[in-house]
């Protein structure tokens, strides 16, 4: 028994090295890379993850998924020929389950940043991510996002959304105190409870939680942040799935899906650029 | 509080208890067989299997679970070993359950009197059946409270297994929560869902207490 498993160990080892052997020699790395496309028309299924905490982008609504994201990809697969299917993580599991191989693409919204284009492969942006803030609705004393200075903001630790409000009080009065949550719904709770004054996130976030609880919540226009834009994320090397996303994203565009996607979600529609823009923060 | 929020999620929050109620149940009944096996080995009279023993339970009982978790569902994959998202949760429940659980049964065979076994010798019973007759009924009774409360433990410390993808009560609750914009009424449900199981769990261990001591007084 200890016998056939040392030969098991054995036999692994050599594979194992013989792998890295022809990575050296002939790139490996690439052929599997192009893999990933190959392996999702061959299977029929686009495997994604998305955290499904994220309204109006990821929702899960008595278990049944939805959501900008949902629709998005529905009609980005249906242009691939494949079928999506959806994987719901926290969202500190979805970039290393993505890393890890778990699943294809991430559908989580992801704010374009220099610091994660190093680490990431884009697809042209999918919606507007400019960071704003939101106040109780009954609350006079923030009229404008400057009114936000001597005040408590909250967001959502580790988001590029936070990071810029962090950046923000340089052009105050005041320092404002940033208080950061394990997730939105925390920051919108505290508002609630008035333990905040504020909290941070994207425009389309901010503007759905205030429509869905307009007695409570209210966006602070103009949003403060510089523009920015979410899209998704494939693992670096996936360069042939980006392109095939990106083809399907810009058709989807064209042919007027896009358009009625967001006026679902959002209720109006917005431009997004054709290209993976130049990240400002 | 809006309690409409949680009557509208009462399907959804019930699907979310039973992935909590199969997840934890599969980690405990796997987690107690590891944890017997540790057990014989921790009290064994052979040094390197007593020291296997005791290496596993330091090993998984000071590791915490999240970590665990994440370890067998993401470290794993960069060995090309793909662990689907339900076994890694069962698995790192289990891993980690089995370690308490050793620690508590050999708490209890500690606990039973010395002449218990002395006492068995003398009377000419044969060596496993003073195991099988005298050592271990006495055991397992004195190992029911505190197993009870380690499967408390287990089925609250399982919502940890959201971070590998398995929609179990809390998560659920978060999803709620995000949905409505409502989180007092969506963790109040899951809470009241927990609160349902465990106290199910405690009437079970009194149950089992009681038939055990009836079995102990024949």
């Amino acid at each position: 028994m200890m016998h056939s498993d040392k030969i098991t160990v054995t036999r692994r080892e050599a594979l194992k090295t013989g792998l890295a052997a022809g990575a050296l020699i002939g790139g490996t790395r690439l052929a599997l890379a192009d893999d990933t496309l190959a392996e999702i028309k061959k299977r029929g299924e686009l495997m994604t993850a998305t955290e499904m905490q994220f309204p109006p982008f990821d929702i899960s609504d008595n278990g049944v998924y939805k959501g900008l994201d949902r629709d998005l990809v529905d009609a980005v697969a249906k242009e691939m020929g494949v079928k999506a299917s959806y994987l719901d993580l926290p969202w500190t599991s979805v970039l290393p389950g993505l890393e890890a191989k778990k699943f294809d693409l991430c559908i989580a919204p992801v704010t374009i940043t220099k610091e994660r284009m190093k680490r990431y492969a884009f697809t042209v942006p999918i919606a507007d991510a400019t960071a704003a803030l939101m106040k109780r609705a009954n609350d006079a004393s923030i009229m404008k996002p400057e009114d936000i200075a001597g005040k408590t903001v909250g967001g959502q630790k580790g988001t590029s959304q936070v990071e810029q409000l962090k950046a923000f009080p340089a052009k105050l009065s005041k320092p404002v105190e940033v208080k950061e949550y394990v997730d939105n719904n925390q920051s919108y709770a505290d508002l609630a409870a008035g333990r905040i004054d504020a909290s941070v996130n994207s425009l389309p976030n901010l503007a759905y939680a205030a429509q869905q609880r307009s007695d409570t919540f209210a966006v602070v226009l103009p949003a403060f942040g510089q523009p920015t834009y979410f899209s998704w994320v494939a693992r670096l090397d996936d360069k042939s799935l980006i392109d095939a996303i990106n083809a399907a994203i810009l058709k989807v565009e064209a042919d007027g899906t896009m358009a009625k996607i967001q006026k679902t979600w959002f209720g109006q529609t917005m431009d997004l650029p054709k290209t993976v823009p130049e990240p400002s923060i | 509080m809006k309690p409409e929020v949680i009557l509208h999620s009462f399907g959804y929050l019930t699907q979310a208890a039973g992935v909590t109620i199969a997840v934890s149940l599969a980690g405990i009944v796997i987690g107690f067989v590891i944890g017997a096996l540790v057990c014989a080995s921790r009290v064994s009279r052979r040094a390197w299997l007593a020291r296997l023993g005791g290496a596993y339970v330091s090993v998984f009982r000071g590791v915490p679970l999240l970590v665990q978790l994440l370890f067998i569902y993401y470290f794993l994959a960069e060995f090309g070993l793909d662990v689907p998202a339900i076994v890694a949760a069962v698995g790192g429940l289990a891993l980690s359950s089995a370690a308490y659980q050793a620690e508590i049964l050999r708490g209890a065979l500690n606990a039973v009197p010395r002449g218990q076994a002395e006492a068995a010798v003398a009377l000419g019973f044969a060596g496993s059946d003073i195991w099988r007759r005298v050592l271990l009924p006495q055991a397992l009774r004195i190992s029911i409270p505190p197993l009870i409360n380690e499967f408390i433990l287990l089925l609250k410390a399982s919502s940890l297994v959201s971070v590998v993808g398995i929609a179990e009560l809390t998560r659920v609750s978060m999803n709620i929560a995000s949905l409505t914009y409502r989180p007092l009424e969506a963790y109040v449900g899951g809470g009241l869902f927990y609160l349902a199981i465990n106290l199910a769990l405690a009437g079970f261990g009194a149950l089992a207490e009681r038939r055990l001591a009836a079995d102990g007084a024949r």
